[in-house]
């Protein structure tokens, strides 16, 4: 027990890595969520936080998996000289 | 938060290397195989613009482990794959910062649980949450508080920036379908500049 106790205080006074730190990050998050918009400069807790972001994470998976399938629809349709040309314009854009 | 410039153009970059190997390839390739060519190549772009990342060599380490993914993989990245595949060499640790994770497992341990309910309970949920996060990002599983969160955020918004150039991909090629089925019947417009 003694031990454990002795491990948890050593690691935390040789972390580095402070709560403003952890709370940067998490309000850093917070401003890349889709109800940033909304919520403006008003603070939410951290779990609530990571859960928008593990619901907004699968919502974007689910997203590319829908224009993968839009894409692969289109350069079926598609030159693919044209479909490159395309592409080659966007970079120069 | 945005990606850079450079991103977007090594990310258009390595899509379009990733269609021509689709064109290249046997053209009796039903469409769920076309479709994960794309959606291949697209996650690969995005590794690939974003650079080294942590959740970048989770991606990539994650996509060649299915066999099939292999050649096409080497075909894309080309010199690149090796680079990409070397194991990490760091195995030195970033301090770990288990606070996250240990508030809220040193749960029922100590004195006054009931005044810390509210906190109790808070931090059970950053703990399940947490978990969930280690199985979204890529390389997620080796990934301890604050350096899960650093890469979470940065993961984030490399998603968002490709689920962008995808529809800014599909917006300029039907574009110029549009384009040139017109050019046939209408009077030729002077340089219609598709701009911004």
């Amino acid at each position: 027990m003694s031990s454990r106790r002795a491990r948890s205080r050593q690691s935390t006074s040789s972390s580095r890595i402070t709560d403003e730190q952890i709370n940067d990050l998490v309000s850093k998050l917070q401003a890349v969520l889709p109800e940033a918009h909304i919520r403006g400069a008003e603070r939410v807790s951290a779990a609530k936080v990571l859960q928008e972001t593990c619901n907004y994470i699968r919502s974007l998976h689910r997203e590319v998996d829908d224009l993968s399938e839009r894409l692969t629809e289109l350069l079926a349709t598609t030159e693919a000289s044209s479909a490159q040309a395309a592409i080659i314009r966007s970079l120069l854009m | 938060m945005q990606v850079a410039e450079a991103f977007k153009h090594a990310f258009l970059k390595q899509m379009l290397l990733g269609f021509q190997a689709s064109v290249v390839s046997p053209k009796s390739m039903g469409f769920q195989e076309r479709k994960s060519a794309i959606k291949l190549s697209a996650d690969v772009a995005m590794a690939v613009a974003r650079g080294t990342r942590k959740w970048t060599r989770g991606l990539i380490a994650g996509l060649s482990k299915e066999h099939q993914n292999r050649s096409f993989l080497q075909l894309i990245l080309g010199e690149q794959y090796e680079r990409l595949m070397k194991p990490c060499h760091s195995s030195w640790k970033i301090p770990r910062c288990k606070k996250i994770v240990r508030r809220s497992l040193r749960v029922c341990c100590r004195r006054k649980k009931k005044k810390n309910q509210v906190g109790v309970l808070a931090r059970t949920l950053v703990a399940k949450r947490t978990q969930e996060l280690k199985i979204l990002v890529p390389g997620g599983e080796s990934m301890d508080g604050f350096s899960l969160l650093d890469e979470t955020l940065d993961y984030v918004v490399s998603l968002r920036a490709q689920a962008d150039l995808m529809q800014s991909l599909l917006t300029t090629i039907e574009a110029s379908k549009l384009r040139s089925h017109s050019k046939g019947t209408l009077p030729e417009r002077k340089a219609s500049y598709v701009g911004n």
